[in-house]
């Protein structure tokens, strides 16, 4: 589409790098489906309380000795007796917890945890990718080393060693414990998903520093705390967009990992969890392995395919049709 | 005895590989599983008699290899330090003899307690107090050299050595002569006036009546160890073999190889076989996987066994193939100790035992109701002497009933009595079995307060006498089916504020314990498993200080060419002296 003179001519605070980007999108079909997915997504998570309601189900409410045959399965509806509004889709052997209740609840974690986490690991990323590419010398040197630090420190390790100094720490108090274990979780995924970003925006800053819209605000005497705000963040919204697009399936797919592993926080229905759980049971009862998996994997894949067409939009080298 | 962890701890990780392998489609939900033919005799029948050879089975290929597959790591296999199931169970069936051993008697299904190494089962004088074992000729470690009654001499003197060599089984402590003095040879010398030595002959001296000394006999910890040849922080990594198989090579947490010991002579073990070439075992094994390959039967999996409790879901796909799956009892009780000194109304204590939501709690946890836990009421577990078929309560110890656990509190005063209990967060089990007994105990009007812990802490924590909680979940099996090795192990008020908390409930009462002693000290064995049995009832009608959460049961699976596995009643392990490749 190139640059028309219209546009030249409109005042500067309209004229961001997103508005034809968005227009694109609009246009990307693969895009707008993954959306409206993403979209429905977020629905059932935020909904979740009210449609277990709809449908009569309840978390966490099996009663094993009234709802399981001898062998410890389903006495009604799935894997044997088909579907059954009771529990469309169905109730867990051993437990005979409602499956529907615990896959709209784990949703609702999923989301939430790696929604939460790419909040912070970006707000993390940007500030000291700013910092480190403003500030240069010595202290672009120190914030640099402290990125690789953090990158070079394994995830999983750490994870797993923190889940049992928490459970010491706060075991007297299942409650407490639960609230800490949701922070330590949403603060290990950030705490490691951040330093991309940072290296990213550091190496942009640098870079935009010598721009001449810079050195002519630093001339003119614009205090640094403002030009970062006002003059290199908005052509930052790119590179953290696509950040942002990239990391929350990243962390959807990281909170099943980790709940798999029995890293979760004890008590939050969690779809890794039901996984966990249900691997046993893969032969004889594969709805209840397979609603979760189906779960995790449509959701990430709807936000990874997303997070690429918000790449390709924001990329002025890869925007379809950007012949000028 | 100590069972093993209730159930496989698989560690989380091992579980990242789980998807592979893949069972056979069993089909349409079948039958209700078989009641357990409840108890058998768990080893109380003995037969003095029994003459070597052990016959060989007919259908008994010779030589081959069979692989045990098993998600969990024996502790030790030091024979003075066995004393969990699966490690007395693997040294006593294959590698190191001692003066008694149960042998499988397959027309009873029940393990029979015969000869070992010595000819009989021990002369006891008139009060008990005194016991001759007379070793047999021809007896040979795995290098040739011969078994001397001196080395089970010094084999009983080293198992004194509480400090060097902990965790074992200690009756010796509390029944030999200078049991509680004597600290084993590295401290106090060979001077130990408790074995006499004579020949072939050996007497065991006793400070008050021991009639279950012949059981007793039967532990690892009674096998000969050459003195010259022992050293307590390595001898478990390669114990002198005494029976038909000697380690190969062991690497501990992860695998033990046994091949033959050609030093074993056939003529001298009236109950075991030497069919096998070589045992391997593998441990800490992944439960899904391990299930699932030797479900799937394929290949070398045919030749596979593993001594873990299946799943309800291999269980269940099993029934198609009745016979490679072996279920039987174990003289376990699962107990709710209950802290005398802090659940002091036993109007309160007999609402808990309403409330409990027996068969919700055994489901989510993953057992199988009446295989792998077996409801009952009685401490007592089936197959012990005098043992009475008990129900206090009148609900069977499975149907919760949380009307008259309400009308129980109410009448105490006492609705919202807060329940403090532990459980392991990281295991799903745990966690699940958690919540089935917070929901039974809300309904019925008590306040829980679940506690948490790990998997690793759990046993710690709870035996910790300042554990801030109110009952306690363990259990304890039978080391011989008489009351004998029950109530004075945990009800016997001397326990109370000791180490490791032997008394779970602190169940301190002097008339009680008058009754042991009374028991102990001046019954013949007849009477004293009357006695017992009597006991127990007592106990639960007067005091009710533990709510019994059933029995142990196993659930064990091998591939279609292994022979021979049995259910050992008494540890509820594989029979594994009698095992073999079929043809």
């Amino acid at each position: 589409m190139g640059i028309q003179p219209a546009e030249l001519a409109e005042p500067t605070r309209d004229r961001t790098p997103t508005r034809p980007a968005l227009h694109q999108l609009r246009r990307d079909r693969v895009a707008m489906v993954c959306l409206g997915i993403v979209a429905l997504f977020v629905l059932v998570a935020v909904l979740a309380p009210l449609i277990t309601r709809v449908f009569g189900v309840q978390l966490d409410a099996g009663n094993p000795a009234r709802d399981l045959d001898a062998y410890n399965y389903p006495a009604f509806g799935p894997p044997y007796d088909g579907f059954t509004w009771r529990a469309p889709l169905g109730i867990s052997p051993n437990q005979a917890d409602d499956n529907l209740a615990a896959w709209l609840y784990g949703a609702r974690t999923s989301l939430g945890v790696a929604a939460a986490a790419t909040l912070v690991s970006t707000l993390i990323g940007v500030a000291t990718g700013l910092v480190a590419g403003w500030s240069g010398g010595w202290f672009d040197r120190f914030l640099s080393f402290v990125t690789d630090v953090f990158l070079s420190v394994p995830f999983l390790l750490v994870a797993l060693a923190l889940a049992p100094v928490l459970v010491s720490r706060f075991g007297a108090d299942p409650e407490r414990l639960q609230l800490w274990q949701l922070v330590s979780l949403v603060s290990v995924l950030s705490l490691f998903g951040w330093m991309p970003l940072a290296r990213l925006i550091r190496a942009e800053v640098r870079h935009l520093r010598e721009e001449e819209f810079v050195l002519a605000a630093r001339a003119v005497g614009i205090r640094p705390g403002r030009i970062l705000r006002r003059e290199l963040l908005p052509n930052l919204a790119a590179p953290i967009i696509v950040s942002v697009s990239l990391t929350l399936p990243a962390f959807v797919a990281a909170e099943a990992g980790l709940a798999y592993l029995g890293l979760g926080v004890s008590g939050l229905p969690s779809w890794g969890r039901t996984i966990d759980q249900a691997v046993p049971f893969f032969s004889t009862y594969p709805l209840y392995l397979f609603a979760p998996v189906l779960g995790v994997l449509v959701l990430v894949v709807a936000l990874n395919l997303l997070g690429d067409a918000v790449r390709d939009a924001l990329d002025p080298r890869t925007r379809h049709g950007a012949v000028s | 005895m100590r069972p093993r962890s209730p159930r496989g701890l698989a560690v989380a990780l091992a579980s990242l590989t789980a998807l592979t392998a893949c069972t056979a489609d069993p089909g349409r939900r079948g039958d209700a599983p078989p009641e357990l033919d409840r108890g058998g005799a768990a080893g109380a029948f003995k037969n003095p008699e029994l003459r070597p050879p052990a016959p060989v089975p007919d259908d008994a290929a010779d030589g081959g290899s069979l692989t045990v597959l098993t998600a969990e790591s024996p502790s030790t296999f030091d024979p003075t330090q066995a004393y969990y199931t699966d490690s007395t169970s693997i040294l006593a069936g294959l590698v190191t003899r001692a003066l008694t051993q149960y042998v499988y008697d397959p027309d009873t299904d029940d393990m029979v307690l015969a000869p070992d190494m010595a000819t009989d089962l021990g002369r006891p004088n008139d009060d008990n107090t005194e016991w001759t074992f007379t070793l047999r000729d021809g007896l040979r470690y795995e290098d040739g050299s011969e078994v001397t009654a001196e080395d089970v001499a010094y084999a009983i003197k080293r198992s004194f050595a509480i400090e060097e060599l902990p965790d074992g089984p200690t009756y010796q402590r509390t029944f030999f002569v200078d049991g509680r003095q004597y600290r084993g040879p590295f401290r106090d010398g060979e001077d130990y006036a408790g074995v006499e030595v004579d020949g072939n002959d050996l007497t065991i001296k006793m400070r008050r009546p021991f009639p279950d000394m012949d059981y007793y006999a039967s532990f690892p910890a009674f096998t000969g160890i050459p003195q010259q040849e022992d050293d307590p922080a390595t001898y478990g990594r390669k114990p002198l073999a005494t029976g038909p198989y000697k380690f190969e090579e062991y690497e501990p947490g992860s695998r033990l190889t046994l091949v033959r010991n050609e030093e074993w002579d056939p003529a001298t073990d009236p109950g075991r076989i030497q069919a096998v070439d070589r045992w391997e075992f593998r441990f800490g094994q992944d439960t899904t996987r391990l299930e699932n390959v030797i479900a799937a039967d394929n290949g070398d999996a045919r030749t596979t066994l593993t001594y873990d409790n299946v799943s309800a879901a291999t269980y269940r796909s099993m029934q198609e193939d009745p016979d490679r799956l072996v279920t039987g009892t174990q003289p376990c009780t699962y107990m709710w100790f209950l802290d005398m000194t802090r659940i002091e109304d036993i109007r309160v204590r007999r609402a808990l035992g309403y409330a409990y939501p027996y068969e919700n709690a055994w489901r989510a946890l993953g057992e199988i109701v009446g295989v792998t836990r077996v409801p009952g009421t009685a401490i007592l577990p089936p197959g012990t002497a005098g043992r009475q078929e008990l129900d206090v309560l009148g609900i069977g110890g499975r149907d919760t009933d949380p009307e008259r656990a309400r009308a129980l509190l109410e009448e105490a005063d006492a609705v919202g009595f807060e329940v403090r209990f532990l459980y392991a967060t990281d295991d799903d089990g745990r966690v699940a079995e958690k919540d089935a007994i917070v929901k039974g105990l809300e309904a019925a009007g008590f306040e829980p307060k679940p506690v948490v812990s790990t998997v690793d802490t759990l046993r710690t924590d709870r035996t910790d006498p300042d554990a801030p909680i109110d009952v306690r979940s363990s259990a304890w099996c039978s080391d011989w089916p008489s009351g004998g090795s029950w109530f004075p192990a945990q009800w016997s008020g001397d326990l109370v504020g000791l180490e490791g908390m032997p008394n779970p409930t602190n169940f301190d009462v002097p008339e009680m314990d008058r009754r042991q002693d009374e028991i102990l000290d001046t019954m013949t064995p007849e009477q004293a498993a009357e006695a017992w049995g009597e006991f127990d009832r007592t106990l639960q009608e007067e005091y009710y200080p533990a709510v019994v959460t059933g029995y142990g049961g196993v659930a064990m699976i091998h591939g279609s060419g292994v022979g021979g596995m049995a259910n050992d009643n008494v540890r509820g392990m594989p029979t594994f002296a009698r095992m073999y490749l079929a043809q």
